[in-house]
């Protein structure tokens, strides 16, 4: 076998090997491994079918042995198979065990992804013995031959009918011997293996003499050898096909100067051609000795005459892709420890003073055209907001943003910063302009929940626009210290919109919506108090407000007090909605200016002048009095963010359970209640707790009929029992509840308070913060494009990959604290998406595959292109001679042009035979025989690799032995020649 | 005494004001009936442990008001939720006709799409009914949630109407082991999806 001249094997001496215990010891160890894996006796499996070793499932498990101080690691390898029926025919005690039937099986050859072993000698089960990790390899044969009987042994010894390998030599060289036995049956594996092919066996003639040889079976004449072959050709050569994608123009980005569309967009695709080789394999899988001719002058063997076709595409390792580039970047800043000011500098936010001088000069800018991105802005409308205030503190050097871009950012984010003034006024609608319509694709793939599945913001909104800027001039522009720049002007804009009563644009109106990320919800809630401030602004404007109407609008007056009438989520915010969203509500100062009920206005009526009434009630009049009820303006609870609910949630938790804990949980939330009823009696001098119920809680007021004393039918009404409760909350904040107006309540909702600290929230985030806020939007962002991707490519196994995507992305982004390793896990898959679309479409320009194909043989080419995606390996269905066969002969035969063209060193020619009509081509190939090397002017290179297998069913050792199956693989590479033989023999009968 | 419990779950009681629901969640918790109950103001909170195939699970309950007003405030303590119980009345039908605004209210603020929601129509020991047992139970299938009629007053039904949910709650997967308390126990391997743990409630969720 292997020479034994490594000089290093010396320094494996083992002299404990030679010891008798030892070496029983190690023997024992190998059968009690087989033992427990119980691989003992004859075991009766099904039928091979055919492909199942690569449509099968292939299990593995391994154990530890030594051999004295050197460990081997035995590993048990098979298909998984559905147990066979036992009907009683195990009987048959001669049968010769499953390895070796299957040597002869040809359901299986030349598997699509399989152990070496399986390729090589077919087997379905086997054991390997190895040297452990970190362990020399066996070199020496007579260590080679000292395993090796010890398996033997073992094998003999307990009856396992299980072939098992030993693997010497280094391991890269793949170099195994082996055996397995049965009744009075015993195979042998051996391998041989060189660095080059010698000339006499470089043919299918030679290989058959040696296996022959080999065999040494005396019959005559000898059953015939069966042959199977498969060359496999290469192809690298790309050159007709450029790679399709264009890698973006980093620089015009870096200028700034492209304008805000560009900023809503995430770069795809590969930078390279992420499918670096086509492999073709031409298969020959049924050839009887005689039939073909192969041989050193001459072959028969041309690919396409071949009966099949397979083709396996290697991917390129790497493949640079823009998009997940753009992600793990993104992801990476949350690493970054330091804060906005660490990395911009403390001044930055304090000098206001320089302010005004440099506005003039900002403006000067602003008019250059390059500062202009978007085509439809009147420049001069630009002055309102933020705008005034962006380039001011830094000189434009030492900031990380030039201002042109930080313009065009902003620009993007606010585009209503540059609208008309008149437009301002107008309620916020909470969408952006949709530019040239580019968005109505996306919108269609944005399912209409995702941004809740993945806790992101709703596609486009500011929250969204803001993730995709900052990973954008993180990626671009300067990392953590651009995002840090951008974040800081950011937070300006929103402190400017909050002193100057504009409200923030992209947003929904409404509460903060808590299936989003927190940071919208943070944006959601500062809007909330612009809102109130502009309310309460308007209202100290007006006189009179109360004619204005009021934020419930009676939507507790009984008839409108139902849900139907009101669209589900809208009903409880009508505050929101502009027309209706103040009311009066003035801070202390303001109550002092307010005139005060006087004395004569008291006596004349003889009660309390009414205050803060909204609408008189369609029905009720109060009990004691023929006065109508009237629903009085109430104040609105304030909005609240997820994290400020928890804590809230958490303090009443904390309450307890007690009554006592229950009682001050109420009393804690009864504010609200104190200020409904204290407007309430402000509406309705004179009123009882009965008209508040009878308002407030209708069902609480009990009316029945009853018969009085003269006989007549009376309606009497009443608090319910529980509303009678002495000492019950109600009744404790009614008796307490003083007649006021809500304007001149203490505010329920403290805009200004509420406003400070979302401001002081969102000045204290770091660029890493942002990372973790935003996370979900960009992971939404590449999502959807990899959706949009892929409507253009049309892989069925990519949407499936994106919908397990999205459901991951749903776990892990809606936990509080994601687990760091499994977000880069998230990360990784989604750019895994991006490789296959990546690959799809280099595999579809290789092919020649155009969008607007259209044919039945398209659609084959198509199909064909699309499982080369998801499978190890593609058959061609009639090969060489069909449409898709075609095609990958052009793609052979041009490259083979190229190379033949080159080698004479003329360009022009080149071009030439590209621009050949090919279809002589096809018809040529019949009379020029490849030989086995490969001529030039070929249309196909000389095999890559060539792999032949000859089995046949001869008695050994004798001729009147029992007939056994006998099995060579042969594997001819340029540097690499592998005889893998396993040769039976009979051991009763020799 | 903790260190055994599976889980903990957050459950919701909503429904129209006055249908019972304090009652309800005292008679589960307390085992009492308090006719003295005052209305709810806000939310209100109470924990229970209870025992389901050996597996202990907390129950953190939030019982919001009925109270129109105050719906301003609970939408928020929808959030996280894994279970619901909606109750109404079955001697007020108009408490029975605001169901589906209910179901609108919980689509809008729960935050997870996969929440147990149970059906359960309270007072049955009352002798006004106006919703017949049959309408409930087409209002549970059409909309795939659990049901059960009960009467805090009389304790019928109670018990096995929250024990019902969690099982529930518990045989769905990723509805609770995502919770943070759960320390991924496994529960045993396969729980039987049709037996209830005990009798009375119709489990008319798709299977
Ligand atoms: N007969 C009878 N009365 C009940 C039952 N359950 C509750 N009640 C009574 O119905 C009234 C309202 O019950 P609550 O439990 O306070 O109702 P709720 O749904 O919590 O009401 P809100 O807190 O306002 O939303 C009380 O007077 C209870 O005594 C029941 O099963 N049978
Ligand atoms: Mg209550």
């Amino acid at each position: 076998m292997a020479a034994d001249s490594d000089p290093e094997s010396e320094v494996f001496e083992i002299t404990d090997f030679t010891t008798a215990s030892e070496w029983e010891r190690f023997v024992s160890r190998v059968e009690e491994v087989l033992n427990d894996w119980k691989l003992v006796g004859q075991d009766s499996k099904n039928p091979l079918q055919k492909g199942e070793f690569n449509s099968g499932v292939w299990e593995e498990k391994s154990q530890e042995i030594s051999f004295a101080d050197f460990r081997f690691s035995v590993t048990h390898i098979y298909l998984k198979q559905e147990a066979a029926p036992s009907d009683g025919k195990d009987a048959e005690e001669d049968a010769v065990p499953v390895a070796m039937q299957d040597l002869l099986c040809m359901k299986n050859d030349f598997p699509p992804r399989a152990h070496c072993l399986v390729r090589w000698y077919g087997v379905r089960e086997f054991v390997v013995i190895s040297p452990g990790v970190n362990c020399e390899a066996i070199i020496s044969e007579s260590k080679c031959n000292l395993l090796l009987s010890s398996v033997s042994i073992s094998l003999a010894n307990i009856g396992c009918q299980v072939p098992v390998f030993v693997q010497i030599q280094q391991k890269w060289r793949r170099m195994y011997a082996g055996e397995c036995q049965g009744p009075g049956v015993r195979t042998d594996f051996q391998i041989v293996h060189l660095r080059r092919v010698p000339s006499q066996y470089n043919h299918l003639s030679g290989l058959l003499d040696i296996f022959k040889s080999k065999i040494g079976c005396g019959l005559t004449p000898l059953p015939p050898v069966s042959i199977a072959i498969r060359f496999t050709y290469v192809l690298q050569d790309w050159q007709q096909c450029s790679w399709p994608q264009q890698p973006p123009d980093f620089d015009a980005l870096l200028s700034g100067e492209v304008g805000g569309v560009e900023f809503g967009k995430l770069p795809f695709g590969a930078c390279e051609d992420p499918v670096s080789e086509l492999h073709l394999s031409a298969t020959w899988p049924h050839l009887t000795e005689g039939i073909v001719v192969d041989n050193d002058v001459y072959s028969d063997l041309d690919p396409l005459q071949a009966p099949q076709w397979s083709v396996r595409v290697r991917k390129a390792e790497n493949p640079q892709c823009l998009l997940g580039e753009f992600l793990s970047e993104f992801f990476k800043l949350c690493l970054h420890k330091e804060s906005t000011e660490d990395l911009l500098g403390k001044s930055s936010l304090e000098d206001e003073a320089k302010d005004n001088s440099d506005i003039s000069h900002a403006l000067s800018k602003l008019t250059e055209p390059t500062a202009v991105p978007l085509p439809k802005l009147s420049v001069s409308n630009m002055v309102h907001s933020a705008r005034k205030r962006i380039r001011r503190h830094r000189r434009a050097d030492e900031s990380p943003l030039s201002s042109d871009l930080l313009n065009s950012i902003l620009l993007y984010l606010f585009p209503d910063a540059a609208e008309d003034k008149q437009s301002e006024g107008t309620p916020n609608k909470g969408v952006y302009p949709n530019l040239e319509g580019q968005l109505t694709l996306k919108k269609e793939l944005d399912d209409a929940n995702l941004f809740s599945q993945l806790k992101s913001a709703p596609l486009d909104s500011l929250t969204y626009r803001l993730a995709l800027c900052i990973c954008l001039v993180n990626f671009y522009h300067g990392g953590a210290r651009g995002v840090a720049h951008l974040w800081q002007e950011f937070v300006l804009e929103m402190r400017y919109r909050w002193e100057n009563n504009f409200l923030i644009h992209g947003l929904d109106g409404g509460p903060p919506d808590l299936r989003c990320c927190l940071l919208h919800q943070k944006l959601q809630m500062l809007n909330c108090c612009i809102e109130r401030k502009r309310a309460r602004d308007d209202g100290r404007k007006g006189t009179g407000v109360e004619k204005k109407g009021g934020c419930e609008n009676g939507r507790l007056a009984p008839q409108s007090a139902s849900l139907t009438s009101a669209s589900p989520g809208k009903s409880w915010e009508s505050w929101s909605d502009s027309e209706e969203e103040f009311f009066e509500c003035l801070s202390d100062t303001d109550e002092l200016k307010e005139v005060q009920p006087t004395e004569q206005e008291r006596s004349a009526s003889g009660r309390t002048k009414p205050e803060g009434r909204l609408q008189p009630h369609d029905k009720l009049t109060l009990l004691n009095s023929d006065e109508p009820l009237y629903i009085p303006i109430t104040q609105e609870p304030g909005p609240m963010t997820e994290d400020a609910l928890e804590e809230q949630s958490e303090v009443l938790a904390k309450l307890g359970t007690s009554a006592e804990g229950a009682h001050l949980r109420a009393r804690m939330q009864s504010a609200c209640l104190l200020s409904d009823m204290e407007s309430f009696k402000a509406a309705n001098p004179g009123c009882l707790l009965e008209d508040f119920v009878r308002w407030y809680s209708p069902r609480d007021y009990v009316e029945e009929e009853v018969t009085d004393e003269n006989g007549q039918t009376v309606v009497r009404g009443d608090l319910s029992t529980r509303m009678k409760i002495p000492g019950n909350m109600w009744v404790e904040a009614w008796e307490t509840a003083k007649a006021t107006p809500a304007r001149r309540q203490r505010r329920l909702f403290d805009d200004t308070k509420e406003a400070e600290k979302v401001l002081h929230y969102l000045a204290v985030q770091k660029p890493s913060d942002l990372t973790r806020h935003l996370l979900s939007c960009v992971i939404h962002a590449a999502i959807l494009k990899e959706k949009e991707e892929e409507v253009a490519e049309d892989i069925p196994s990519v949407r499936r990959s994106i919908q397990q995507l999205v459901s991951l992305a749903g776990k892990l982004l809606h936990h509080p604290s994601p687990d760091y390793k499994k977000l880069e896990d998230l990360i990784s898959q989604v750019a895994g998406v991006e490789a296959v679309i990546a690959h799809a479409r280099s595999l579809k320009a290789k092919f020649g595959l155009g969008k607007n194909d259209t044919g039945e043989e398209v659609e084959g080419l198509r199909r064909f292109v699309i499982s080369l995606l998801d499978e190890p390996e593609v058959s061609v269905i009639d090969a060489g001679r069909s449409y898709v066969g075609s095609i990958i002969h052009k793609l052979f035969v041009s490259a083979q042009r190229l190379a033949d063209s080159s080698d004479e060193g003329i360009l022009g020619e080149m071009e030439a035979a590209l621009l050949a009509p090919m279809e002589d081509e096809v018809g040529r190939t019949d009379d020029r025989k490849a030989t086995a090397g490969g001529a030039v002017g070929a249309d196909f290179p000389p095999p890559a690799g060539r792999e032949i297998l000859l089995r046949t069913c001869v008695p050994r050792p004798a001729p009147y032995s029992k007939p056994l199956p006998q099995r060579l693989f042969c594997v001819l590479m340029k540097e690499d020649f592998r005889l893998a033989g396993a040769f039976s023999s009979d051991t009763s009968f020799f | 005494m903790d260190d055994d419990v599976l889980t903990t779950l957050k459950i919701l009681i909503i429904g129209e004001s006055g249908v019972g629901k304090s009652s309800l969640l005292l008679r589960f918790t307390d085992d009492t009936f308090d006719p003295d109950q005052a209305a709810t103001i806000g939310v209100d909170f109470k924990v229970k442990t209870i025992a389901i195939d050996g597996n202990r699970a907390k129950l953190a309950i939030w019982d919001t008001a009925g109270q129109e007003r105050f719906r301003t405030l609970t939408p928020s303590y929808y959030r996280g939720a894994q279970g619901v119980i909606l109750v109404y009345d079955v001697t007020k039908r108009d408490t029975f006709s605001k169901l589906d605004n209910w179901l609108n209210e919980l689509e809008t603020y729960c935050t997870r799409n996969d929440l147990v929601k149970m059906l359960v129509g309270n007072k049955i020991d009352k002798d006004s009914r106006e919703v017949d047992r049959n309408e409930g139970l087409k209002f549970a299938r059409k909309h795939s949630m659990l049901f059960i009629e009960a009467s805090a007053k009389t304790r019928d039904g109670v018990q096995c109407a929250f024990e019902e949910l969690v099982e529930k709650i518990l045989q769905t997967p990723g509805l609770w082991e995502s919770s943070i308390q759960g320390q991924g126990v496994r529960l045993s391997e396969e729980p039987e999806a049709a037996r209830g743990a005990c009798g009375g409630v119709e489990t008319v969720m798709l299977p």
